[in-house]
Parts: structure tokens; sequence; C-alpha cells
């Protein structure tokens, strides 16, 4: 899916490479092909171009940006969302309309005659009227079928009734007692437990623990580190030589979080960058620049398992947290959020 | 360089200029299209609206209430009847919406939230935007493409006005690839499970076996179909049926999907995955499930017994998608968990 890049590479490679040359990469392909353009047709001038002086000046070095990258680290959402008040009633009313048109269900189909799964059918069929298990008590054939939507502050639209409804029928009564409960014709108390689900907040979240990935469950998770300036940012570092923003990338996260860590750099190409002036510009005494500033490129990378372990790292961090969207923006500077909030998901 | 310099000259002029200016170095301040809009809106909203109040909440019981009455409503209260014929855009009487449960139309649905969608929306598709991101930098015009289609080259005069010839190599104009943006990034569009089952040519009562089994996983309904031409090495003849197919989209091809990659699929012993040279080159794969496979359904487990012996069936299953060609179809797919194995034909 990825032609497009490899072509621009082929095409940058294929160009002289100076690795002083402060025009990005993209930028250099641009004014090639502009300049190949205006072979033909000398009319098109590119003009954004011209703003980028020329370095030509021998006795005050050229200015240049320093070139960084940075690494969104993202845990996606383990489970499914809660739904919203509207969604839940919408679901059940729909659920209870498709009771009221659907066939009746076909009894014969799925229990043989008069054997024990047919009697705890008929049994459970009788308490709630309908075939569906989740939907609470309704009789979609009946007189009063019209009734088919719920009053104000009813338990059977919500979720967690619907699970426990479901669980509560998929409860065998122990055997030994079924036949002696059916004859009686009474409800069987002694009942097998079925497993629960597990619980949609974890433990991480009750103790408001933000270094640990087992927390909001729902929501996507960012790797935010505090820097040695005390600064929360994304972990992100210098290039170094001629390496590319993915390699520089994975540098990063062994660098900063560890070797203990699965993550996956997704694509070549980064999904934001963040740019600040210095108010001074400093010397670069190895590339023999003057830089007025930073420019940050964001890759964005997944973690699969392990978890950032600071104890190793060389860029002088001092913690690490897993926050999720709106926590970062209370986190970060709003400059630095300002540049960050559209690259990262709502959900 | 030129434009930081002139951002610090109009600093300047701003600060030894005579009007003050409302510095806002940290907030970041921009101006959205919508900014006026907003202001256009309606602050109140039925959402702020305080709910009933809690005495009304208690004493309102539509069933209590209706068996107080005694008598039934006359149906024109509370009865609406679409017309069942549509007679035009004109007419007076016009049918409702499709959506509305008065509809004769109506299907009910959605019922839930798909897994798998909230997947899809959450996680793999940006992550399909960011791994095909191409940059094109500012004004980049793409190069002119040679068209598709050739013309008639030659003296006859019966070239003139005649259709322009198909592309050298093959007859089929392949689908297109476009540039992939947050607008077409590759989605799963449907899904059609298809089976077909040779003995219904003797006996097609064994096809209604087929049926209920293809319908029981799918959650829709199926479509019979017949045999085109005779084929005597298949046993077939033409005009029986032979084979059921079930048509999904939404809500029940996720269901449908998410069930097969996450119950069926591990279970089968020592399964490769699927074949890599499957696709019709437009993003379509095909694969298929073994009778026990398709018996290995929790809607088939749950009551294997009711089913004749011997007569379960396999089935394709081929997944839809938006994507042009079986490169991205692919990339999707195996991001949403079914693995392929061998060499990858595109």
């Amino acid at each position: 899916m990825n032609a497009g890049q490899k072509s621009a590479r082929q095409l940058a490679s294929r160009s002289s490479w100076r690795p002083q040359d402060p025009i990005c990469l993209s930028c250099r392909i641009s004014r090639r092909r502009h300049a190949s353009s205006a072979a033909a047709a000398a009319v098109e001038q590119p003009a954004p171009l011209q703003t980028i002086p020329p370095a030509t000046s021998t006795s005050s070095p050229p200015q240049a940006y320093a070139l960084k990258a940075g690494v969104v680290l993202c845990r996606p959402p383990q489970i499914t969302r809660d739904l919203q008040p509207f969604e839940k009633a919408f679901f059940l009313y729909q659920r209870r309309l498709n009771e009221r048109l659907a066939l009746p269900f076909t009894r014969y189909f799925y229990f043989k005659k008069d054997t024990p799964a047919d009697i705890e059918w008929k049994r459970k069929a009788k308490t709630r009227l309908t075939a569906a298990r989740d939907i609470g008590v309704y009789h979609a054939y009946g007189k009063e079928g019209w009734n088919d939507e719920v009053l104000v502050g009813a338990k059977e639209s919500e979720p967690e009734w619907q699970v426990e409804a479901l669980l509560k029928d998929m409860e065998v009564p122990a055997a030994g007692e079924a036949s002696a409960g059916a004859q009686a014709g009474a409800m069987v108390e002694k009942r097998e437990e079925v497993e629960r689900p597990m619980s949609r907040v974890t433990e991480a979240d009750r103790r408001g623990d933000v270094k640990s990935l087992d927390r909001l469950l729902q929501r996507s998770l960012y790797l935010v580190v505090k820097n040695g300036e005390g600064r929360w940012t994304f972990p992100c570092d210098r290039l170094i030589g001629r390496e590319g923003l993915h390699l520089a990338a994975e540098r990063i996260l062994v660098q900063a979080g560890g070797v203990n860590m699965n993550t996956w750099v997704v694509g070549n190409a980064p999904i934001g960058y963040f740019h600040a002036d210095f108010p001074k510009g400093i010397m670069n005494e190895e590339k023999n620049v003057e830089e007025v500033g930073e420019k940050v490129f964001f890759m964005k990378a997944r973690i699969m398992a392990g978890q950032a372990n600071l104890e190793q790292n060389k860029f002088g961090l001092q913690d690490f947290k897993w926050l999720a969207k709106e926590e970062l923006e209370k986190t970060v500077t709003a400059r630095y959020w300002s540049a960050i909030r559209n690259m990262l998901a709502d959900r | 360089m030129a434009l930081r310099e002139l951002g610090s000259i109009f600093g300047l002029a701003s600060r030894s200029g005579t009007r003050p200016v409302v510095r806002c170095a940290n907030l970041p301040i921009r101006r959205y299209a919508s900014t006026d809009a907003t202001q256009d809106l309606e602050p109140a909203s039925s959402f702020s609206a305080p709910p009933p109040s809690e005495d009304i909440v208690k004493s309102y019981d539509p069933v209590a209430q209706s068996r107080r009455r005694g008598r039934r409503l006359p149906p024109s209260r509370y009865q609406f009847r679409p017309p069942k014929y549509y007679r035009g855009p004109l007419h007076p009487h016009q049918p409702p919406p499709p959506s509305d449960p008065s509809s004769r139309v109506f299907q009910p649905g959605p019922f839930s939230l798909p897994r798998l969608e909230q997947t899809y929306q959450s996680t793999i598709q940006p992550d399909l935007m960011t791994l095909a991101y191409t940059h094109f930098p500012p004004g980049y015009t793409a190069p002119p493409k040679g068209a598709r289609l050739r013309s008639w080259e030659g003296a006859s005069p019966y070239f003139k006005n005649r259709p322009l010839r198909g592309p050298r190599g093959s007859d089929v104009l392949r689908l297109l690839r476009q540039p992939t943006t947050f607008r077409n990034v590759p989605k799963l569009t449907g899904v059609t499970v298809h089976s077909m089952v040779k003995e219904a040519n003797e006996d097609p009562a064994v096809l209604d076996v087929a049926k209920m089994v293809v319908q029981a996983i799918t959650n829709a309904r199926t479509k019979v179909h017949k045999a085109r031409m005779s084929v005597i090495q298949w046993g077939h003849r033409e005009g029986r049926v032979v084979s059921v197919t079930a048509d999904l989209t939404g809500e029940d091809m996720y269901h449908f999907l998410g069930k097969t990659i996450d119950v069926v699929l591990p279970r089968i012993k020592d399964w490769k995955g699927v074949k890599g040279s499957s696709g019709d080159s437009s993003g379509n794969l095909t694969f298929g499930l073994s009778a026990e496979n398709v018996a290995s359904f929790p809607e088939i487990e749950v009551n294997y017994d009711m089913y004749p012996p011997k007569m379960i069936p396999g089935c394709h299953v081929t997944v839809h998608t938006s994507a042009t060609n079986d490169r991205d179809a692919r990339l999707l797919l195996s991001s949403i968990g079914i693995p392929f194995y061998g060499k990858l034909v595109d």
C-alpha cells in the first residue's frame, strides 16, 4: 500500500545526498520536479521554495531546525465501549419489535419432546413469556403486545441486567434435583454457578494507577514521559546520522522504555509534528549549523505486550504515565497539546 | 527563515505601535469555519430539559390504564395503515420511510454494536490509514496517465467510430487503486456464505438441511440457486436446485465474521490459514469451511443432534471489501485476524 512512499524514496536516493542539506526530502523532490517542469514551461516558477535561503554566506553558519523523531506509543482499546443511554434504549426497543414481527420460536427443532431440556425450556418460557432471553418479561403475541416500550428507570435496557439475565438462563439445575423440582412444579433453588464475565473496571482503575496498562480498558492509552526539564512529552530524540523516522522510532522506544516492550511502529510516515522556536539560536558544532528551533515528527506505534521501564533510559527521563486523550490535555503544555490533539484517537 | 523574520517584524511592529495587542503566547487561539456557526445554534436542547417529575413518572402505567378502560379503542386512534401501493410523489397518502415501524417494509434492527465493528473503527482503520499514507508535497500535481483503452489503428474504414479496444494483454479493465485518504480506507462491505450440496441433485430435501444450517450460522434468509447447465462429472442436471447462499451486511456480517474468527477458525486442527492466492483481484477474498468446521459453529453445536446425520454441508465464505485490489483486502483481513499462507498473489 506504500508504493508512493517507495517511489519517493527511490527518487531521493537517485538525487545527490547531502547530509548537511537543511531542506527536507519531499521538498527536495518537489524542487527537482519543479526544476524539470520549469525547463519545459519557464512561466511556472516555484514561488514557495524561494523562502529557503541558499547556504552561501561563509561568515555565519547556516540556520536550521533540529530534527527530532517522537513516538506516540499507543495501547488500543481492549473492550467494547459503554453504550449511550439512547443506544441502550434503541437496541432494546428494536429487539422487542423484532419479537413482535418474527415468526414464533420453533421449539420442536431445538428440543426433542419430553426431554429434560424441553421441560426446562417450557418452564423458562412460562416465566418470561417470550423466546428471547434478555428483553425482560414481554409477551409479543399477547393482548398487551403493544406495550413494547419500557418505562423510565426500567432496568431491562441496561447491559448489566441483560448479562445477568443470560447467565441466569444458562444456569442448569444441579443433577438429581431436576426431576424432583420439575415434579414438584416449584422453582429449583440449587443451581450450578456459571462463570461470570470479568469486570469492565479493573483494579488499576480503582487504585488510580496511571502506570498500569490495565487501566481504562475502553480507551486508547498513550505513553508520556517526564523529561529532564520536568515537562511531560512523548518520548523523542534527535535523528542520528542517516536513519529514517521509522528506525529512529524503534531506537527511541528501546532507549527510553527498555527492551521489555513488544511494540510495532506503524508505517513509515509521521502522523503529526510539533515545532518550537528557541529564544536564541544554538550552535551545533557537529553539523556546523545554528539551530533556531526544533521540529519533532511523531511516529505511531502500538504496544502488544510488556511494560515501560525507565531505569536504563538514555534521555534522562524521570517518570512515565499511560494516559487517555483527555488526561493528556491536562498533563502536557497547552502549546504541545494544540500540536498533538488531532493525531490522537477519540476513543 | 524569511517567514520567521516576517513574524518577528510583525511582532516588533505590534509592540511599538499604538494599538495594544493581546499577547497569547501560551493560548493557541484559532479561528475555525465552525466558530461563527456555533453562535447561530440555539443553546436550548431537549437533553438539557428537565425530566418529568417523580410523581408523574411513578403514576404513569399504560397497561393499567388500558385495563381500566375495559373496552378497545377504535383502531383509527392508534393504527396507521400505510398505503398498499406507492402512487407517486404527488399523491397525498405517502408511505412512511422504511425505518418507521408502521412501514410495510420495516425490518427491525440493529440490535447491538458489534465488537468487530468497534475494533475496526477504533484501531484497524487508523492503522491502515497510517500504513497507506502517501505524502504529496505542496505543489504536487499527479503526472497525467495515458488512456486505458486503445484506439483502433489501421487503414480499415470499419475502425471509424468503433468502440475502443481493451487494454493490452487482457480483456477486462481492472479497478483503479486510488490514493488512500481518510475517506476510502478499505472496509468490510459484505459477506456471502455459499454452500453447494451435490446430493441435492438426487434428493432436493438435502438442500433443506443446508438451508437451515446456513440460516442458523448467519442469521439471514438464504436464497436457493439452480444449476444453469448440466455437468455430467458433477452429476448436475440443468434446472435442479444445487446450492444456497446467504448475503450478509452490517451487523450480521460483523457478528458472523467475529464468531468465525474467534470461535471456529481457532478450533480447526492443522489449519494453515487462507490460501494466499485467494481473491478475485478486485478486493474480494474467499475461503472454505469443511463440514466439520461448520458443525463447530456455536449455533450448530447447541443442538447438533437435531440435524440429520452426515448432512451438515461445508461452505465457502466470500468476504467483500471496499479495497480495489487483493493486496489491500488481504491487509484488512489479516488485521482482523485471518491468517494467510503460501504464495501471495495480487
